[in-house]
């Protein structure tokens, strides 16, 4: 086994120093305003090479939830959860919600981003529920 | 749209011997590697057929061998080649046909994925040069396929009612039909119990919603439909219909897979299907469906119009998915209890069940058998038949 490791292609380095510096930013479309991810030349909505990073509100909602039972990495012993959550700013991104769990089902749940320290030491992004 | 109905028939199949080679395996032997695989599926293929090497003049090889190399190990010249996982292969195949470059295509598969360790999760996952979603979201732990669909199915449950207990019936009833197949890796009956009491992979995936993991390879002789009746010592089986769609915008983010369980791709598929072959669900009396997790078998059956959308718990439970009930689904035992080849023993099972030859699990005057699949997001149909 081993440690888990981002990928980061050539898109991607920007928005891995945005989260090291806890204040995570996406590219988002100078002609049509969308947002998108992961990173990328385009935007895959109008095809325009026109992209700008902006930094995110940080506000989403759970939309689904899964919990490990096996284990894969080093750095993620089970149980653990892992949320897809679909920012107020439209993508969808992958992450983990720490801190109190909902009762019952975690559908439209409101979370928002928090950073903590990933096994290396450095912030990365998860989310908690807004209170 | 006529496209390439009846354009092509599978005349011959061929596939390893899984529970021996298995045994062998776990006993750590090393059988074949997937060339060798490939090469007794092909042999066997060309026998069922009754034709000879000399006969084949297009080849078409699986993912995980390389297609120079296959064609040089069954010294096969051909017109046409390529490569292309199962589903693709018999739809190229059909292309080639219809086009005159080819007139009997060889579509040949081996893969040693067990007794060569292959990953499909964790820091060595396969796949993920060609689906980013397999590899992007490890630094949140998010890794192997099974967890993809792990997600995909939860929110499905969550918005259908489509509880873990009716997923069960994917795996009980497919392992009752691996029972009655010879050939099958996991013959003992499993129930609804034993189902909800195994463990969760991820959940809310169990043990059994998993697929296996074996060793083995398979093949199939495509051929001009004129010529398969010339030459085929058994009645050919049509490829009456194709269809393929595929959602790749926001394939990452897993956009299709959470937000529309790839309903429009199947929807697209299931009407260009439909329309080729003439043919409707009503219609069929099997459908094979590609499991390397058990929900697939729900998603597929809405997509595919086998019952009304945010219905399928209840008719997996009710009017039932396994042999002798409404709509027999994976009649081999599929993934999760025949073999894993990647939706190749699919095809076979399919060609199987309209010659009538599977005797214990044999589906009664089957005329047309479903196959779907939609693997990352690409939907693909295929309609064989009498």
């Amino acid at each position: 086994m081993a440690q888990s490791q981002a990928v980061a292609i050539h898109y991607d380095k920007r928005m891995w120093e945005s989260i090291r510096n806890k204040r995570m930013e996406l590219q988002c479309c100078d002609d049509c305003g969308s947002f998108h991810y992961p990173p990328g030349p385009t935007c895959p909505k109008c095809l325009s090479l026109s992209l700008s990073w902006k930094p995110l509100s940080g506000r989403g909602k759970i939309i689904s939830w899964v919990v490990y039972h096996r284990q894969y990495f080093d750095d993620y012993p089970p149980p653990f959860n892992v949320v897809a959550v679909q920012l107020a700013e439209g993508p969808i991104i992958i992450t983990n919600l720490v801190g109190p769990e909902p009762e019952g089902s975690w559908i439209d749940r409101e979370v928002e981003i928090v950073y903590e320290p990933d096994v290396r030491g450095e912030p990365i992004n998860r989310v908690r529920l807004v209170p | 749209m006529n496209g390439l109905k009846g354009v092509a028939a599978v005349i011959g199949v061929g596939e390893s011997d899984y529970v021996g080679d298995h045994a062998r395996v776990r006993a750590g032997e090393k059988p074949h590697d997937s060339n060798g695989y490939a090469a007794v599926a092909f042999k066997r293929a060309i026998e069922d057929a009754g034709i000879s090497r000399d006969d084949i003049d297009g080849l078409i090889v699986g993912p995980t061998v390389a297609y120079e190399r296959i064609g040089e190990v069954l010294g096969i010249n051909p017109t046409w080649g390529g490569q292309q996982d199962a589903m693709l292969a018999v739809i190229e195949a059909c292309m080639a046909i219809k086009s005159g470059l080819a007139t009997c295509v060889a579509l040949v598969y081996g893969n040693d994925q067990r007794s060569a360790a292959v990953q499909y999760g964790g820091p060595e996952a396969m796949g993920g040069n060609m689906f980013l979603s397999y590899v992007y979201h490890a630094p949140w732990g998010f890794t192997s396929q099974g967890s993809l669909y792990a997600m995909m199915f939860r929110r499905f449950s969550e918005l259908t009612g489509c509880t873990e207990r009716h997923l069960g019936e994917v795996a009980v009833a497919q392992r009752l039909a691996a029972s009655l197949n010879p050939g099958a890796l996991m013959r003992k009956p499993i129930t609804l119990d034993d189902y909800m009491a195994s463990p969760y992979i991820c959940a809310p995936l169990h043990l059994f919603d998993y697929c296996l993991i074996n060793d083995g390879g398979v093949a199939l002789i495509v051929c001009e439909a004129e010529k398969a009746k010339r030459i085929a010592a058994k009645k050919p089986v049509a490829i009456h219909g194709v269809g393929r769609f595929d959602l790749n915008r926001g394939a990452t983010s897993l956009e299709p897979r959470l937000l529309d369980f790839y309903r429009p791709a199947q929807e697209a598929c299931a009407k260009q299907v439909y329309d080729m072959a003439g043919v409707g669900p009503e219609d069929m009396d099997a459908v094979q469906i590609y499991d390397s997790f058990s929900c697939h078998i729900p998603f597929a059956l809405e997509g595919y119009g086998y019952c009304r959308s945010g219905d399928v718990g209840r008719f997996m439970a009710e009017e039932g998915i396994a042999l002798g009930r409404k709509l027999p689904v994976n009649t081999g035992g599929g993934h999760l209890s025949h073999s894993y080849m990647q939706g190749w023993n699919h095809q076979v099972e399919a060609v199987r069940q309209v010659r009538g030859e599977c005797g214990a699990r044999q589906v009664e005057d089957c005329r047309f058998v479903h196959y779907n699949s939609d693997v990352a997001g690409k939907a693909v149909s295929i309609i064989y038949g009498v």
